[in-house]
């Protein structure tokens, strides 16, 4: 071959190279909106938790009450399909002899096999996107391992001290006499693909007469978590569907700049979703378009009840989230502290 | 004076019109209302089933008349309507009477989904009640039809396996079966394969196709093609499968033969069977691409409410609708299985 031909031929070669690898990479400018707080932002709405506004939260610490927004992290929860969860404990120092020194000190520690959207948990920014374009127009494929991402991992987040208000929307529904119950369900519940809308939302914030703040988490009681609370009886139904909200009340959501959203269900939005081609849509929404993070399987019968007895429906949210870096969300233990 | 004589006169033209207006307030403010109502009048819509019995499939497919219906509570969410459920259970005095019930009810429309004599004399008794008429895949005479077809179904599947042997198999001795329950007139099953045999005719004029006549029993899949491929020991197969349920069984047959490399499958249907939850094991699976199904035809039966409620809201604007409107056909494969029936299922 001459050295002419060589050379085109490798040219060639170096463009469908290059060409395919160019394919196979989305414009994420025109997939995925800009964050709002510029172009290196990797924390999405927690930036909304400024010092004001967990000032703000605190005065919602009334009289020291803390209510519990986690389910039980244990054997026998409803996971999804292939998902799991396992411990291994490490005993050995309680075998005879085992013990250490003349104080005899013994311990145990545990081996927890899991993953990380298990129970009740947060999805980070780099949860859901849009083909390869995740938050803040980020090409994901650029910033993956084997082991994790070296963008928008949980690390990046600020803290949620913030204000949460619960909207009870078995108690919407149940005033406008529309509430279609599970049979499943020993306590009232919104049946599976019940789609919630903005106007239900902004119905059950007037029941307690509150008004949405930039910065605020909205925690919406479906009633659909007492199918989680039978686990494993019901886990099959409570996987099979839930009560949601629908774009409507997402895009509602999001124009009250809001951090978060979380439900007692396994995803937050109505499933099956308002159209039968698109998958999870809201997710992409929230967090994928507006950097929301949503929070799945949160224990709100509670805290409802709680705003049901006292006629407050607002609390100090607390909740750790760790620095785990590179992860994609993690378990999280949630409390209200009124 | 001079200046506030013209004034007054001024004034005084003006007054009859700003009465005018006045008046006029509140019969702007009615109208207004009554077009806002307009806007957002919920209209009640009356479904009545083929039948709803559990575990009875439709049309020659794995879909259930519930999954219809399922369909249809789905899509109303999203539209003004009110739904009204009824069930003919595939008789004749039961839809009469269900229609009875719809007309007592005074709904909107009508939409009837039956198969059976009872048809024409129901379509009269809602136009006697000023109540229109959608009549989903069996016709009602004057109502329009919504109605799946399958001799265009089956031109669909003969066009993928042609398609398929073109591409892979050229210059190949090959054969062709329609394997599934030929026998099912009333469901329109031998028109899916009157459909494919076409094709494969036109496109693949040496092959010849092979009826096999499974009479509804799936468990005849194995004997009737193990017979076939015994007598045809060498070259490929091509396999139109009636529904996703004779597909599977014929895939086990071909593995049993073990001609799994001679074989490539498209099914009808895109049921439950083979597309399946997030967790499910799919045939059809971006994750499944060296199945020898290649495709299924869809037919969205799960999803006639979605098709079928627009067209009802239209007929209740007003607006014309064609007489028959055929339902969506797409060629599901392990290439957009996800885009068509993304799973949500998370079990």
């Amino acid at each position: 071959m001459k050295p002419r031909a060589i050379v085109a031929v490798v040219a060639a070669l170096v463009v469908l190279a290059f060409g395919s690898a160019a394919f196979a990479q989305s414009d994420c400018k025109t997939l995925v909106p800009a964050s709002p707080w510029g172009p290196n932002d990797q924390t999405g709405a927690t930036n909304r938790v400024t010092p004001a506004v967990t000032k703000a939260a605190a005065t919602e610490i009334k009289d020291g009450k803390v209510i519990a927004m986690s389910y039980p992290l244990t054997d026998g929860v409803p996971l999804f399909g292939t998902r799991f969860t396992k411990t291994i404990l490490t005993a050995t120092t309680l075998a005879p002899g085992g013990a250490l020194g003349e104080n005899q000190l013994t311990y145990m520690e545990d081996t927890w096999l899991s993953q990380s959207h298990v129970g009740t948990h947060l999805d980070g920014m780099g949860h859901i996107g849009r083909k390869d374009c995740y938050y803040n127009q980020t090409p994901m494929g650029k910033f993956i391992t084997q082991n994790n991402m070296t963008k928008l991992g949980l690390e990046h987040l600020k803290p949620f001290a913030t204000r949460g208000v619960i909207v009870d929307m078995v108690k919407v529904y149940q005033q406008a006499n529309k509430l279609k119950a599970n049979p499943a369900c020993k306590k009232p519940c919104l049946d599976k693909g019940t789609v919630i809308t903005g106007a239900d939302i902004q119905a059950g914030l007037k029941m307690y007469n509150v008004t949405l703040r930039e910065g605020d988490i909205v925690i919406i009681h479906t009633g659909w978590g007492d199918l989680f609370e039978q686990f494993p009886a019901q886990n099959a139904l409570y996987n099979s569907g839930e009560p949601g909200i629908g774009k409507d009340a997402a895009t509602w959501l999001i124009s009250q700049k809001v951090v978060a959203v979380g439900t007692d269900t396994w995803a937050v939005e109505v499933i099956p979703g308002e159209s039968p081609k698109e998958a999870f849509a809201i997710h992409q929404m929230l967090l994928t378009d507006n950097g929301i993070h949503i929070m799945e399987n949160v224990r709100t019968d509670l805290i409802a009840a709680e705003a049901a007895s006292t006629g407050r429906a607002t609390f100090f949210f607390n909740m750790t989230v760790p620095k785990a870096v590179g992860l994609t969300g993690n378990f999280v233990g949630i409390e209200a502290i009124r | 004076m001079k200046d506030r004589a013209p004034a007054s006169s001024r004034g005084g033209r003006r007054r009859p019109r700003v009465w005018l207006v006045v008046a006029l307030i509140p019969l702007l403010v009615v109208a207004a209302g009554l077009g806002a109502a307009g806007a957002q009048r919920r209209y009640v819509v009356a479904f009545a089933n083929v039948t709803e019995e559990p575990g009875v499939t439709v049309e020659g497919t794995g879909f259930t008349g519930r999954e219809i219906h399922d369909g249809f509570v789905l899509a109303a969410r999203q539209y003004p309507v009110e739904m009204v459920y009824y069930d003919n259970r595939r008789d004749d005095a039961r839809a009469t009477q269900n229609a009875d019930a719809a007309i007592a009810r005074k709904v909107d429309l009508y939409i009837q989904y039956h198969r059976g004599a009872a048809n024409a004399a129901i379509g009269q008794k809602l136009k006697a009640a000023g109540i229109p008429v959608l009549a989903l895949n069996y016709p009602v005479p004057g109502a329009p039809l919504f109605a799946l077809d399958n001799v265009a179904a089956g031109r669909v599947a003969g066009e993928a396996l042609a398609e398929f042997a073109l591409r892979s198999w050229r210059g190949q001795p090959t054969a062709a079966v329609v394997v599934g329950d030929l026998s099912a007139t009333a469901d329109r099953v031998p028109e899916r394969a009157q459909g494919v045999t076409e094709v494969l005719a036109r496109r693949l004029p040496a092959v010849h196709v092979t009826p096999l006549d499974t009479k509804g029993n799936p468990a005849q899949v194995g004997p009737l093609l193990g017979k076939f491929l015994a007598a045809h020991p060498t070259g490929k197969v091509l396999l139109a499968a009636t529904d996703d349920t004779t597909a599977l069984a014929a895939k086990s047959a071909v593995e049993a033969a073990g001609r799994v490399h001679d074989t490539a499958i498209v099914s009808h249907g895109v049921d439950r069977t083979i597309h399946g939850g997030m967790n499910d094991r799919k045939e059809i699976d971006p994750n499944n691409r060296g199945s020898i199904v290649i495709g299924s035809v869809a037919f969205f039966l799960d999803r006639y409410g979605y098709e079928v409620l627009p067209l009802a809201l239209r007929m209740l604007r007003g607006e014309s609708v064609p007489a028959r409107v055929p339902s969506r056909l797409v060629l599901v494969t392990a290439a957009n299985v996800f885009l068509e029936y993304p799973p949500y299922d998370m079990n």
